[in-house]
């Protein structure tokens, strides 16, 4: 549809007249509200609207109306309005014009500083809090898991298995294989200047299998499974299908978190040991490749350097790290309130609070080991 | 009667090897209120979304005020975008956003109005489906029906020359049914808005309706077309017979 309104404006000494012809619509408002807020000051003592010639409006047709009425009202002048249609006169009615909407911007007003600061810490109260409560409902449902391991919903752990485990191991080993090769790249440079090339084999291993294994794993499976985790409760909530298992009789603990938790706890320490294996493969590459090292030189050094020790405690590490990824994971989706974008907070906060968590943990599991076993 | 503004000719819909319907032929005409009825899950959301090109057909063909419907063809799709509506079953508001700015958003993207002028406006289109006040209410605040009201208000925000709803009415109380077939009856007949409306709702489609299809899941086909009064007093078939009369102990 065209542009097909027009409005005269004639000014006389006692009146203002607006002429409006044609159809009142979305097309020819913009530039009829343009218009009248060009219409030259002061205003005479009357504004004159004569609606004869407009031929359709709707609403948008009303926003004139409602203008024409704040200018008058602003100015202190009366405003007529002369040989309105019935259908006009209908319209004005139905949209009840006489009590016109309150005045004011619709976007939301950004509340100030101290307002945002109180609302931000009784959040964060309000998060620990329920964190406490989340926390203790998993622990007493895994620790009625023990009681009665028949109630675990086995199917759904044995699938959350695979997706944890089984289909991350391709990404799982890539990393850690290249992670082992620039490594024992990265040694070989300095090492080779003392002759110490048989060195990198125990460069490799120990620090693969005490620290980066566990934590390369943990940040991987941070980033696949927690965020699925977070998204997938999420979206339940969303989607009111938790609100269902409650009134069903579930408890979403037994239900949703605790397949989550074991499959991880379950797959995660395996993944290390492939991701171990795959970094030892990656440095072995170069150590035989470039250093000259043979393959039994290489596989001795990095027997003799590993302790049936470091590979357990990479696997408990492991282990500890799966429970951090899977119950935040959890624990954020189920945070969830309202809709779309809610979903996608809790998924970016569960992969950045299980990382931090996990880098955390290792941090206070390394201090405690420096004590126990100087 | 008035030149169609939408042809369904031959159009057979369906995902993968299951087909939903079968050949179905149908023209909307300008200035209409054409309801889509059907038994649950016999595809009539299915068809508006073919309407409204988010599905495509697995044969036949669609126009949408005289352009065939195609939506890999962006420029001929965005032009009939510009002159329809579309309310989802759901009210599909943006979550991230107050109702105001839900309503806002065609209106400050595709209208010249700017700054107090798209104020006024949204809450004259909030004023309509009676969620005036609300403007600054997020969706999770509101319960459903205030959902699909404001959902309501959205799709109208244009004043588009075709509204299509999908179960407008399902989830409001009657009160709030009534006023939104009072609102519909008053677009169509002062702005000239054709509706193609999915609903349930017995007395609303005996109020608004100018003409109905009838869907059966059993046939994949049409059953039945026309004026929903004649339809009630007249057809002889079982099915609508019953969905018109609610008469219990048969099968549908």
């Amino acid at each position: 549809m065209k542009n097909t309104a027009n409005l005269d404006i004639s000014i006389g000494s006692d009146a203002l007249t607006l002429t409006l012809r044609g159809a009142l619509n979305l097309q020819s408002v913009p530039e009829i509200l343009d218009r009248l807020e060009h219409v030259p000051r002061p205003l005479p003592q009357r504004i004159r609207v004569d609606l004869g010639g407009v031929t359709r409006m709707d609403d948008c047709g009303a926003l004139v109306i409602m203008e024409l009425r704040r200018l008058a009202e602003a100015s202190g002048v009366g405003l007529e309005m002369e040989r309105t249609p019935d259908h006009v006169r209908e319209l004005l009615d139905f949209l009840r014009l006489d009590s016109p909407p309150a005045p004011g911007p619709i976007r939301r007003i950004r509340p100030d500083l101290l307002t945002r600061f109180g609302e931000k810490t009784m959040h964060v109260v309000d998060q620990a809090a329920s964190h406490v409560a989340f926390v203790g409902e998993t622990t007493t449902t895994l620790a009625s898991l023990l009681v009665r391991p028949g109630r675990l919903r086995l199917g759904d752990t044995v699938s959350y298995m695979q997706r944890v485990g089984v289909d991350a191991l391709p990404i799982v080993g890539l990393i850690s294989f290249l992670l082992g090769l620039i490594m024992a790249f990265m040694s070989a440079v300095q090492l080779q200047q003392f002759g110490a090339n048989i060195y990198v084999a125990s460069l490799v291993a120990l620090a693969m299998v005490r620290e980066l294994g566990p934590i390369m794993t943990a940040i991987i499976v941070a980033g696949r499974s927690g965020s699925a985790f977070a998204a997938e409760i999420g979206t339940m909530k969303v989607s009111e299908e938790v609100d269902a298992l409650i009134t069903m009789g579930f408890k979403p603990a037994m239900f949703l978190v605790a397949p989550k938790v074991i499959a991880s706890v379950l797959v995660v320490p395996l993944l290390t040991v492939f991701s171990n294996l795959f970094a030892i493969a990656g440095g072995l590459v170069i150590g035989v490749g470039t250093l000259n090292l043979t393959l039994n030189a290489y596989m001795a050094q990095t027997m003799s350097t590993l302790s049936i020790f470091d590979i357990n405690w990479g696997i408990f590490k492991s282990a500890i790290f799966a429970v951090l990824i899977s119950t935040v994971g959890c624990f954020k989706g189920y945070r969830v309130r309202g809709g779309a974008a809610s979903v996608g907070q809790a998924t970016t906060s569960a992969v950045v609070t299980s990382i931090f968590l996990v880098i955390l943990t290792d941090s206070v599991l390394a201090v405690i080991l420096r004590y126990w076993r100087p | 009667m008035s030149a169609p503004v939408i042809t369904v000719r031959g159009l057979t819909m369906g995902f993968g090897d299951h087909v939903v319907m079968r050949d179905l032929n149908f023209d909307i005409h300008a200035g209409e209120v054409f309801v889509i009825l059907g038994g649950s899950g016999c595809g009539k959301s299915t068809l508006l979304k073919h309407m409204v090109g988010l599905y495509k057909p697995m044969a036949g063909g669609i126009t949408v005020a005289g352009m065939a419907m195609d939506p890999d063809d962006d420029g001929a799709y965005r032009r009939i975008l510009a002159r329809i509506g579309v309310m989802y079953q759901g009210g599909a508001l943006f979550s991230s956003m107050t109702l105001g700015e839900n309503v806002a958003l065609p209106i400050t993207e595709y209208s010249g109005l700017r700054g107090r002028a798209v104020d006024d406006l949204v809450r004259l289109k909030l004023r309509q489906v009676g969620l005036e006040g609300f403007e600054h209410h997020l969706p999770e605040e509101l319960s459903g029906g205030m959902r699909k009201r404001a959902a309501i208000a959205r799709a109208l925000a244009l004043n588009p020359e075709i509204l299509f709803l999908d179960e407008p009415s399902a989830g409001l109380d009657p009160i709030s049914s009534a006023g939104l077939d009072a609102l519909i009856l008053r677009l169509n007949r002062t702005l000239g808005t054709t509706f193609v409306v999915v609903t349930h709702e017995l007395s609303s489609i005996l109020t608004i309706a100018s003409r109905v299809v009838m869907l059966d899941a059993a046939s994949k086909s049409i059953i039945a077309q026309g004026d929903p009064h004649e339809l009630k007093e007249k057809s002889a078939h079982p099915f609508v017979r019953q969905f018109f009369n609610r008469q219990p102990g048969m099968e549908g």
